[in-house]
């Protein structure tokens, strides 16, 4: 008995020691790109990688010398933007599918969940046209709405699973009382399922976040968004990876939130729509 | 499913209601900025359509599929893409599966150690695009001074050889992808039936026989799901690769993703890039309707 429990502590060892090392493995490109921002472009370019000597000359650059600044703006503005309109049809479309039998709703639903799986790629060409056409390349306007068009649906289909789960005698109650279904709604419904509002939105955020073709077509230099404006420290000549690493360090700051304090939630926003066994 | 008892039991869902006012403004948006573009991409295949001179546009009916067919570069880029769904998949695959499973003993810290795998999962693609670049540099790459420790030298850079430089962004996507296919095998493999696993151990099964005549088939349908997501998502690369090869050297990168954005904007080719973009569609639909005919269903989630 006494040899099993020793053999069952070795072997606990021996996995968590091997756990260790794959996430050390895994972990090391990202910590390049932290370490590398704590170095100057010079050092990077001429020394050992793994010599190291912190300074903070690359993020003074950044903050100072650069266009990173303004494309933070650029970015939270249209990553609210586009997760708060999401939000709003969203959650309505994603009611009126849970609550309501209408014909056409599986199509109308469906619709919705494999138009998500478009490759922007594809739409990259007449997305272009046409904000080209309404004169609204380089504006807001024009990544808000084509940010909308992946974060809508998908906003739908993670919280069609929320909905379903919340029991309609709340509703049923405030029928009674003389409410509209309008009313059920924003009043009754919608505040019962704030935690899945909470991820859906911030879910919907770190994908406006991380966006980068249609800022690459959309955008010039007035609504740069922040990976447009981090690679544009490769510059022409030579890459600033110094700075390059500096930004890319800030703006992974909010997924690593994102990733310690969502955990629980990740597997069902990643297969948004809910994976059976 | 009882109709009529469900009916009895919500009275919510008797009428039809107000439907309109909850669908409606979704629908009208995902119209204009989702179906409309895709109509309008469809629509200009069948034009020929330079954004040089003045620019006009022609109907030249089928001429741009005619014309891709027997483009080369066209069939080497679909071909790029598509190693992706057939090399990186499996590898992803095969190391998310014993991750997994060697994540399913109990031991110290596992839960933290499971989060922060994730992180590159959720790194943005360009960042790691970029950061894969740096490690590739020649002379002061992290990578490429590693393996110039162990007797390899790539004095030209590894991202200046054709064959290379693929290699390195299916590893840069193995590296950030993994993860996923753990995240869902591992969810898959703590929600198996305990007793079955511990009836084979009674019956004296090995880690071997354990791993592959009952843990994997019983998985076989989690399996089947992530290699959906992760194909859909294969047909969705772009910005890692663009900014970390941009198509070079040569060809040698030119998935068929970054072909279109080449034609399209570069080349100012609007016709041309939209029959791509259509067949490009195509192939995604076909996996995303085996993704939602598998295991989508808006009333059993």
């Amino acid at each position: 008995m006494m040899k099993m429990k020793k053999r069952k502590k070795i072997i606990k060892w021996i996995v968590f020691l091997s756990a260790l090392i794959i996430v050390l493995v895994e972990l090391f490109p990202i910590w390049i790109i932290v370490s590398s921002g704590f170095k100057r472009d010079l050092d990077i370019r001429n020394n050992n990688p793994f010599d190291f000597k912190a300074t903070l000359k690359s993020y003074e650059l950044v903050f100072q010398k650069s266009d990173f600044v303004p494309s933070i703006r650029n970015s939270l503005i249209v990553g609210l933007s586009s997760t708060i309109i999401s939000l709003i049809f969203g959650s309505m479309a994603s009611y009126g599918i849970a609550r309501f039998r209408f014909k056409g709703r599986k199509g109308l639903s469906y619709s919705f969940l494999v138009s998500r799986m478009v490759p922007q790629i594809a739409l990259s060409v007449p997305i272009f046209i046409l904000f080209d056409r309404l004169s609204l390349t380089d504006t807001h306007i024009a990544l808000i709405l084509a940010y909308t068009s992946f974060n809508l649906p998908y906003i739908i289909w993670l919280l069609l699973p929320f909905f379903s789960s919340v029991s309609p005698s709340f509703e049923e109650a405030a029928l009674v009382d003389g409410c509209n279904k309008r009313q059920v709604f924003w009043r009754i419904f919608l505040p019962l399922t704030a935690p899945g509002l909470v991820v859906a939105s911030i879910f919907g955020f770190i994908m406006a976040w991380n966006e980068y073709i249609y800022a690459l077509i959309l955008t010039g230099n007035a609504t740069k968004t922040a990976p447009i404006a981090v690679n544009g420290f490769m510059g022409q000549y030579a890459p600033k990876w110094g700075q390059l690493a500096a930004s890319g360090t800030l703006i992974l700051i909010p997924i690593v939130i994102f990733t310690l304090t969502l955990q629980k939630y990740i597997i069902k926003g990643l297969t948004a729509g809910g994976v059976k066994g | 499913m009882n109709k009529s008892t469900n009916m009895k039991r919500l009275p919510l869902r008797k009428k039809r209601g107000p439907f309109l006012y909850f669908i409606l403004p979704a629908a009208l948006l995902v119209g204009v900025v989702l179906v409309f573009p895709i109509i309008y991409g469809f629509g200009l295949s069948f034009f020929h359509w330079p954004q040089v001179n003045d620019g006009t546009r022609s109907f030249i009916q089928f001429k741009n599929y005619l014309d891709l067919f027997k483009d080369q570069e066209f069939w080497h880029s679909l071909f790029l893409q598509l190693g992706f769904i057939f090399i990186a998949i499996p590898i992803e695959l095969i190391i998310g599966f014993f991750v997994a499973i060697l994540f399913n003993h109990d031991f110290p810290f596992s839960g933290f150690l499971r989060t922060l795998l994730l992180l590159p999962v959720f790194i943005l693609p360009i960042l790691s695009g970029l950061t894969w670049k740096l490690m590739l540099q020649p002379r002061y790459g992290a990578i490429t001074y590693l393996l110039s420790v162990f007797g390899m030298e790539f004095p030209q850079g590894i991202l200046s050889d054709q064959s290379l430089a693929y290699t390195a962004v299916v590893i840069q996507d193995i590296w950030r992808m993994w993860p996923f296919m753990f995240m869902i095998l591992y969810a898959g493999i703590t929600s198996l039936p305990k007793d079955v696993i511990e009836a084979a151990e009674i019956d004296g099964a090995g880690f071997l026989k354990k791993t592959f005549a009952i843990t994997l088939p019983m998985l076989r349908g989690t399996i089947t799901t992530a290699i959906l997501l992760r194909t859909i998502d294969a047909l969705r690369i772009f910005s890692e690769v663009f900014v970390m090869t941009g198509g070079g050297p040569g060809n040698g990168t030119m998935l068929f993703s970054l072909y279109i954005h080449k034609q399209a904007f570069e080349f100012g080719k609007l016709g041309y890039a939209s029959a791509m973009a259509v067949i490009l569609i195509v192939i995604s639909l076909f996996f995303a309707f085996g993704l939602v005919r598998k295991n989508m269903d808006i009333d059993t989630m």
